[in-house]
């Protein structure tokens, strides 16, 4: 007990703080709690990609409060103060870059953590629900891509949404109204930006949050995953904690994704088209990069027609997002190793191969019609 | 010494049943009852207060104060009335609660135990995030400064005719618009207003104290200069308070008018003078000149509110 006493009295101001709301909340086992998670197989590499979302998520939440201090989103200001965001403000050219390449490095990141959970069969039993929860954040995800671009009310972005709302409106039963609920009326215009904005700003991020600390609670609930092969000794011996190897691994990955963030926004800076009018003059309209695949799909001859449409706009695209969510109750097998699981390993080749041709060919064809 | 879980409960010399649980008292944090599975039958298990428990032996053993035929009296555990503390959160039990041996372990991983490096690694993460932090601040901070700071605008404003200010020692106020641009927005025409006195030799005496009053400009060059015997005296519209727009007023204690400000009821007299409430100095006295056919023209200047000197802001 004295020697308590003495330690108390040698306590710098700091540590009497951490020691007063420690006795009132247990800050250091809620501490102790998230640092000492036991990682099956020891910290690799592979497993930053989670953390480097949540990373690039927190850096698109502090960019896009710094853009909405100067951003407007009305249809006769919302061009303009972009345009004062990029050559008005000092660095503002820089942060709405960041912004914009931010997202691309967002999309990036959720196809290799969810290539990276496929390959090392993470999403079985007992990982379901983690699974649920990753692919409706990876909707949210792709919902954030397409609204955000419409904000800064440009040829491009205007364009984009068209086709976009378009392609939902070929939903069965609910795309027509979908369609209007996102116009907010017939035609895309004030109404259409308004909700743009809100969804952006309010209703995706606050889905995101809440969805991404459910993610995290499923997985710290169920545990790592661990390596897909080894016997129990040999992973019990490579076993250490969550703190300090792998966050050291995780750092150093959102380190890396910062500075190429960083790189291509000073390499390629935003530079805004046109503002926005329903007549695209020279303009070829087009989505943003991780929509090409789908994009070039639509040209093909087999997805004409109205019922064509519908198969490559929203039954194959559908039908696909269907059968991941199904996916942990199909592949029941517990066998996790996936040099031996033929079908997955051929099944991720085979749509990695498609979308990356698809995507080139749209940019061939893009070359072709320039 | 505190009887193990499994310990045997005895009536006498005979054991009748096994301690399976202990129910606690989540506000005296203490045991109140401890429940016995019966040897025979269905092994049912019975609730047996604290105080019934006569003496503990050992750790596997305690002895009940009861005979064996009083025992199958206690009542039977309803289970569906409790919940285990793994299922609720009460602040601190855990800490008086002591049914096993002590604290349940688990051994750390072979590679965490007495890792040399932790140290090394947490401060080499702590600085891997300064440098993510770091170069921001700068750009950010100069991101959201852009719009605080502006260059004074010295242009001159027609607000209206003199001919108007007809008794003397009186308020007047004067409405103008005014165009403002502000960043991406179109210019836009602002409506403002001043107060103007036609001042007594004794009001101007008392507002200039017989000194030409100098205005500058943000390199300090004089831009304009009141005469101290100008008959005309302009005060912005803006009090001086807290910056409310204050009205001329006659009231019972001052039948003859003052400036009043509706919001903390500070009180100036025609010389901007503060007679009464909480402002910290004078109304601001307006570059103003007058021509030869009446026409009033000012200098749209403003000061911060709430300080003893005048500290320009436009």
């Amino acid at each position: 007990m004295k020697e308590d006493i003495q330690a108390v009295n040698q306590q710098n101001a700091f540590e009497k703080v951490v020691e007063f709301v420690d006795e009132r909340v247990g800050l250091k086992t809620i501490q102790a709690k998230m640092l000492n998670e036991p990682i099956p197989g020891g910290s690799r590499w592979a497993y930053a990609f989670g953390s480097v979302l949540l990373f690039i998520f927190i850096l698109q939440v502090v960019t896009g409060i710094l853009l909405m201090f100067y951003y407007v989103p009305s249809t006769d200001h919302a061009y303009a103060s972009t345009q004062y965001i990029i050559h008005e403000v000092d660095y503002g050219w820089f942060l709405l870059s960041y912004h914009f390449w931010g997202s691309s490095a967002m999309v990036v990141m959720v196809f290799a953590h969810m290539s990276q959970v496929f390959l090392w069969g993470a999403y079985k039993k007992p990982r379901e629900l983690i699974w649920l929860v990753g692919l409706a954040l990876f909707g949210i995800v792709m919902g954030f891509g397409f609204t955000g671009y419409l904000l800064p009310w440009d040829q491009r972005a205007y364009w984009a949404t068209v086709v976009g709302v378009e392609i939902m409106d070929k939903t069965p039963l609910v795309g027509d109204f979908l369609a209007r609920f996102l116009k907010g009326g017939p035609t895309p215009g004030q109404m259409t930006l308004s909700r743009f904005f809100v969804i952006h700003v309010m209703v995706l991020p606050a889905a995101l949050a809440g969805l991404a600390g459910l993610h995290i609670f499923l997985f710290r609930k169920a545990g790592p995953a661990g390596p897909f092969r080894g016997t129990p000794e040999e992973i019990k011996a490579k076993t250490d904690y969550f703190f300090p190897r792998q966050i050291w691994k995780d750092i150093v990955a959102m380190a890396t994704v910062f500075l190429i963030i960083c790189s291509l926004a000073f390499i390629e800076p935003v530079v805004l088209l046109e503002q926005a009018t329903p007549d695209p003059g020279d303009y070829h309209p087009e989505p943003e990069w991780y929509f090409l695949f789908l994009f070039q799909l639509l040209r093909l001859k087999i997805f004409g027609g109205q019922f064509g449409q519908f198969l490559g706009a929203i039954a194959i695209p559908g039908a696909f997002m269907a059968f991941l969510a199904a996916l942990p109750f199909l592949d029941t097998k517990p066998e996790r190793n996936i040099f031996k699981r033929p079908v997955a390993l051929i099944g991720w080749t085979v749509i990695m191969i498609f979308i990356l041709v698809f995507t080139v060919s749209a940019i061939i064809n893009r070359e072709f019609l320039h | 010494m505190q009887p193990k879980l499994t310990a045997k409960a005895l009536c006498g010399d005979k054991e009748v049943g096994k301690i399976s649980k202990v129910i606690v008292d989540p506000l005296s944090h203490e045991i109140s009852d401890v429940v016995v599975r019966e040897l025979d039958g269905q092994g049912a298990e019975r609730q047996v207060p604290i105080c019934q428990i006569q003496e503990v032996v050992n750790e596997e053993e305690i002895v009940l104060r009861c005979s064996p035929d009083e025992f199958v009296r206690f009542p039977l555990l309803e289970r569906d009335q409790y919940v285990t503390v793994k299922e609720v959160e009460i602040a601190h039990l855990e800490d008086h609660l002591h049914v096993e041996p002590g604290e349940i372990l688990v051994p750390l991983p072979r590679l965490e135990q007495g890792v040399p490096r932790r140290t090394f690694f947490t401060n080499m993460t702590h600085a891997i995030g300064t440098l993510i932090a770091l170069p921001l601040v700068f750009p950010v901070l100069k991101y959201l400064m852009k719009p605080m700071f502006k260059p004074y605008d010295n242009a001159w404003f027609s607000v209206g005719n003199i001919k108007k200010v007809s008794k003397e020692n009186v308020g007047f106020q004067f409405k103008f618009t005014r165009g403002f641009k502000e960043a991406f927005m179109p210019e836009q025409q602002i409506e403002k207003n001043i107060w103007v006195v036609k001042a007594t030799p004794a009001v101007q005496k008392e507002v200039y104290g017989g000194n030409d009053r100098k205005f500058f400009d943000d390199k300090g060059e004089v831009i304009w200069v009141n005469k101290a015997n100008s008959p005309y005296i302009g005060y912005s519209g803006k009090c001086p308070h807290l910056g409310c727009g204050y009205k001329w007023r006659k009231t019972k204690n001052f039948p003859d008018g003052v400036f009043l400000c509706p919001c903390h009821l500070s009180i100036y007299d025609e010389a901007g003078k503060v007679i009464d409430g909480p402002a910290p100095r004078p109304l601001d006295i307006l570059p103003m000149q007058i021509n030869a056919s009446g026409e009033i023209k000012i200098i749209d200047i403003e000061y911060k509110a709430g300080v003893n000197n005048q500290i320009r802001l436009l």
